[in-house]
């Protein structure tokens, strides 16, 4: 069936390169752009005038495209297959590999560490799996070739975001997910990444005081190599591959942080998800907002919830979570059923999470959606995470309970 | 910095010969969660070639498929409105594709291919 795709003359380099990979160039018609939110009259406009791709009049560059008859090309496209790409990049300066980092947007635009044969084998021995196992492919869009990536490749991409070996297991379960923090929209999405049960405290998560904010080496670190891995294995490309309007200053981190199991009034994410509180998790979140200065009790919740998001995850200090008993809510289901009624939402598309450091009952709305939870600990060595003779850990004036994690002492 | 030669590993992803995935609308999570649906590979799009083009539009069929982008009902309207004024004899079929711009649709495939001529499906952007 003869047929003619139209896309606004913004995206016209993204579609033809597109079109390139899958070996299919399309004959497109490109109108202006926008055609969202713009007046008929408008519009009519665009469909009697040019093509501000080609200055040809859209409508009878509609009608070739429609009649005129194929190209040789065309008839017999041909597909480019991606070389594989060496393991090793030509040796250099810092410096200049530094750059080349950069330049090649293998980065988050941060100064990185760069991978050498040294630190990534030193990041390996955080693992017992083969380097060369592949564990996934990924892309941020829905229709480009996905990457293949090993466990190697996650080290390497570890290594970049100042991760150590004791982070590994947990960026590999990540990365096994072939989720990436950064899918390509126009609407500029956003990522969150929680973590629960006993690697928390095994590599110094911080859950508790300032969970969210950027102290936490592993909180840091751990959501930086997701957005890396989604770079360079999602291959996100501005203008090519990746669309944001905005961007979202979420993408750096992924509001990476640990559920505060321990101080929460209700029991932990993973377990309402099916798992044992005693296994450890990642939980993988998506959505685009994130308002964080709200008190008050449920009805205020589910009055926020039903002017703005009416669904999504409501990120609560562990006060939050005591009042919220104390005002009669024995589970996160009845309050899930409660905010649900009032807000007029889904209780599927409602979620609670409990974090931070009690200094002030506060709650943050936000609109992110379940993506899944996944199991960390197939990916733990059987030897168990490997610890630093001299942990890096909170800085001392931080009260843990345990001194490593965040928790205020009781 | 040290003028010192250092060898790094190349941290990009490998390519794998398989693309993308085909969203279902009947899993919710379908855009956000890439398990468990079908991917495509090479070799699959070697099979797919662009259809022959018609002859002439005089006296055919053409659907207009809006993709439920903003605006694009309102622009496909305003397509089938100028076959209208300019070329009276096409006759248009105006569509919206079911579920969302991320979906397949193979009903309304399935009634282009009956029906129709040839298409116009829009807009992305």
């Amino acid at each position: 069936m003869p047929t003619v795709p139209v896309v606004t003359a913004r995206f016209e380099h993204y579609v033809q390169k597109d079109s390139e990979t899958h070996g299919m160039f399309l004959r497109y018609i490109f109108p202006p752009h926008p055609v969202g939110f713009v007046p008929r009259e408008k519009l009519r406009g665009y469909v009697e005038g040019n093509d501000p791709v080609t200055g040809r009049p859209l409508m009878q560059e509609a009608i070739d495209h429609l009649t005129k008859p194929l190209t040789e090309m065309e008839k017999n496209p041909v597909i480019e297959k991606k070389p594989k790409r060496p393991r090793l990049l030509e040796p250099d300066t810092e410096e200049n590999l530094y750059r080349l980092f950069i330049e090649n947007g293998w980065t988050d635009g941060l100064p990185i560490i760069l991978p050498t044969e040294e630190r990534v084998a030193e990041m390996l021995t955080g693992t017992d799996r083969d380097p060369q196992e592949v564990i996934g492919r990924m892309s941020v869009t829905t229709h480009q070739e996905r990457l293949e990536y090993t466990v190697e490749k996650v080290a390497v991409n570890a290594v970049m975001a100042g991760c150590r070996p004791e982070h590994l297991p947990l960026l590999l379960a990540l990365a096994a997910t072939e989720i990436p923090s950064l899918p390509s929209s126009t609407t500029s999405f956003s990522s969150m990444l929680m973590v629960n049960g006993p690697i928390r405290h095994e590599i110094g998560m911080n859950c508790g005081l300032a969970a969210l904010s950027p102290f936490n080496l592993a909180n840091s670190v751990i959501g930086r190599a997701w957005t890396l891995m989604s770079i360079n294995f999602g291959d996100a490309r501005p203008g090519e591959t990746f669309m944001h309007s905005l961007g979202h200053p979420v993408n750096y981190n992924n509001l990476c942080h640990a559920e505060n199991e321990e101080e929460s009034a209700f029991e932990p994410f993973h377990v309402e998800k099916g798992f044992k509180p005693e296994e450890s998790t990642i939980s993988l979140f998506r959505g685009w907002h994130y308002s964080g200065s709200n008190l008050g009790p449920a009805k205020a919740m589910a009055d926020a919830m039903q002017k703005t998001t009416r669904m999504g995850t409501i990120i609560m200090d562990p006060l939050v979570s005591a009042h919220l008993k104390d005002e009669g809510f024995k589970t996160k289901e009845e309050l899930r059923q409660y905010i649900a009624k009032e807000a007029q939402s889904f209780p599927q598309a409602i979620n609670f999470i409990v974090v931070g450091g009690q200094t002030n009952p506060m709650w943050a709305l936000t609109d992110y959606m379940h993506v899944k939870t996944v199991s960390i600990d197939e990916w733990i060595p059987k030897s168990g995470i490997k610890k630093d003779e001299k942990p890096l850990r909170m800085p001392v004036p931080v009260q843990c309970k345990d001194g490593i994690c965040g928790i205020p002492a009781r | 910095m040290s003028k010192r030669l250092l060898t790094v590993l190349d941290p990009k992803g490998q390519p794998s010969g398989v693309f993308g995935r085909v969203l279902d609308l009947s899993n919710p999570h379908a855009i956000l969660d890439p398990e468990g649906q079908p991917t495509t590979n090479l070799e699959s799009f070697e099979q797919y070639k662009m259809a022959d083009r018609l002859d002439t539009l005089e006296g055919k069929t053409v659907y207009l498929v809006e993709t439920g982008f903003a605006g694009a009902a309102d622009f496909m309207k305003e397509v089938q409105g100028w076959f209208e004024r300019e070329m009276p004899s096409v006759k248009t079929v105006l569509r919206s594709k079911a579920g969302n711009m991320f979906t397949d649709d193979p009903e309304l495939l399935r009634e282009i291919a009956e029906h129709g001529d040839a298409a116009i499906i829009g807009v992305g952007g």
